[in-house]
């Protein structure tokens, strides 16, 4: 076997223009899908923190939930 | 003991669709105009040749009626669940089944019936030669009841939202794809003289299937959408 | 609820007792999916000879594979997920299913996209109107109806529960469709292009693909996780448990 060289691993024996495009779908979208969670949840936990601060503000006696 | 009672309620219900729509003529006519304009478009996108246009008649036609039904589709039910109609029906002691087959029947001679009428114009017009023209009307004949019966379960789960249009044609696609091949394939295999039996046949099995299984799943998929 | 379901089950179904769970296997999975990625990746794309008709170009399949397995599996596991989900009506199960939807739509993406750029240099088109490429094209536009039914209710669970049994017809369609279209292409006789015909594949490429296979499992528990958690936080925004862990997270 010939030795690793990374201008022979990089060019794809000539396919470069369709493998890496591949992989790159491959891990761009699921990393999008990875992500989007946590930036929905970290908009639900803000809008729920300004919830609970608007009913602190309506009665402040009762500091937790009702 | 049950029986009289049960078809009473089934001609009921039929009688009562139809003289709704029979009131409301202009509406009937809708898919129908549409259907005749799309066809109209096809000749001047793709130029007048003969044999081009036989080659696509058979399939303009069916898509064009299949889009022409999706445009209907979506006021199945919705005058009914706007009036209150339909949660008194739900409640009914009838089976909600068969009222809702009823419904789809009625639902299928208003919108349907009258594109199978005009299709062998539509075909015509596509220069479609006459001799596949039975073929095309039985293809249709059992295609549209097909389409009604599925596009009636997906209208019924959609029941409960307000923007469906688009929805609706989404969630359609994937399950006429095979009512499509097969009436279109029995069309094709017509016109290039081979035996159209076959597809014709597994469109006839389809029906069966869909005739028992889909007022079924339409009264489950009812129940789903307009339980608040 | 039938009594030969454990007692264990129920606990974890608890939707602050499932989120406390998935908290803690999420980053293993997510730690394992990438382990597993680059073991199978490096086999795949530096260990595995070139094959011998269609050089390196095959390496798609590393990526390729795996996805549309994944992409079947998901949509068989959210139909159980909706299957129990209606009949049980599980809270739980309706968020998995729901929850499955954009992810298995993800890789059946990725199966399209690589399986045409794959195909481009292969069969020097884009696109063909094979059973598997339509079959996979309309699993696309299943999971797009399920997840814009979904959104299309105002009610969460009502939609989700029309949108588990708009799922469960569609695994009903799905080998019907995969029927129609090959008996559609036999008539036709249009372009025979026979993807990965019955062919022997050598151990060096089938290690990397079964790797591959555990890794994108992997990944779909963590993703779906993370998800799952995200939405049992939006459903019981109401409850003691949500409001402390908002509260947690606004101290730092």
């Amino acid at each position: 076997m010939t030795p690793f060289s990374w201008d022979r691993f990089l060019a794809m024996g000539g396919y470069a223009a369709y493998v890496w495009p591949a992989f790159a779908v491959f891990f761009l979208v699921l990393l999008a899908d990875y992500l989007s969670p946590g930036l929905r949840r970290k908009r639900q936990l803000r809008e729920l923190r300004a919830r609970m601060a608007r009913q602190r503000a309506r009665n402040p006696r009762q500091t937790t939930t009702p | 003991m049950s029986h009289p009672p049960l078809a009473a309620a089934c001609a009921a219900m039929l009688r009562r669709d139809l003289t709704l729509a029979w009131r409301r003529r202009g509406d009937i006519a809708m898919p129908v105009l549409y259907a005749i304009i799309v066809t109209t478009l096809f000749p001047f996108a793709l130029g007048p040749e003969d044999a081009l246009l036989q080659r696509i008649a058979s399939g303009v036609v069916l898509v064009t009626v299949l889009l022409a039904m999706l445009l209907a589709l979506d006021a199945m039910f919705r005058s009914d669940i706007e009036d209150g109609s339909l949660e008194q029906l739900m409640l009914a002691p009838q089976p909600l089944a068969l009222m809702l087959g009823m419904k789809i029947l009625a639902h299928w001679i208003t919108t349907a019936l009258p594109l199978i009428v005009i299709a062998p114009l539509l075909a015509g017009m596509l220069h479609l030669p006459a001799t596949v023209m039975p073929v095309l009307v039985y293809a249709l004949l059992l295609a549209t009841p097909l389409l009604s019966l599925l596009g009636a379960v997906l209208v019924a789960l959609t029941a409960g939202t307000r923007r469906s249009g688009m929805l609706l044609a989404l969630m359609l696609l994937p399950l006429c794809v095979p009512v499509v091949i097969f009436a279109a394939g029995a069309v094709a295999a017509a016109q290039q003289g081979l035996p159209w039996l076959a597809p014709i046949a597994w469109l006839g099995a389809a029906l069966v299937m869909a005739l028992v299984l889909a007022p079924l799943a339409c009264a489950a998929a009812l129940r789903i959408a307009l339980d608040a | 609820m039938a009594n030969w379901i454990p007692l264990w089950v129920h606990k974890l179904s608890s939707p602050p007792n499932f989120y406390r769970f998935a908290g803690i296997v999420r980053p293993w999975a997510l730690g394992l999916a990438l382990v597993l990625a680059a073991i199978g990746l490096y086999g795949g794309l530096v260990l595995a000879p070139a094959d011998y008709q269609q050089g390196d170009a095959y390496r798609i399949i590393f990526i390729h594979v795996p996805c549309a397995w994944m992409s079947l599996f998901i949509y068989g596991l959210m139909a159980v997920a909706s299957f129990i989900s209606l009949v049980w009506r599980i809270k739980l199960a309706e968020v998995v299913a729901m929850e499955s939807a954009p992810i298995g739509a993800a890789f059946t993406f990725i199966t399209l996209v690589t399986g045409s750029l794959w195909g481009k240099p292969m069969w020097g088109t884009w696109w063909t109107w094979d059973a598997r490429l339509t079959s996979e094209l309309v699993l696309l536009f299943l999971y797009l109806g399920v997840i814009g039914l979904y959104h299309s209710f105002e009610d969460r669970r009502q939609g989700a529960r029309a949108a588990a049994f708009l799922a469960i017809i569609g695994i009903i369609n799905v080998p019907i469709v995969h029927f129609s279209v090959n008996w559609w292409n036999t008539l036709h006789q249009g372009s025979t292009v026979r993807i990965l015909g019955p062919s022997r594949i050598s151990s060096d490429m089938l290690w990397p693909l079964l790797t591959m296979m555990f890794a994108t499992k992997c990944y779909y528990l963590a993703s779906l996780f993370g998800r799952v958690r995200t939405d049992l936080l939006a459903m019981e925004s109401g409850k003691d448990w949500v409001r402390q862990i908002a509260e947690q997270e606004a101290r730092p």
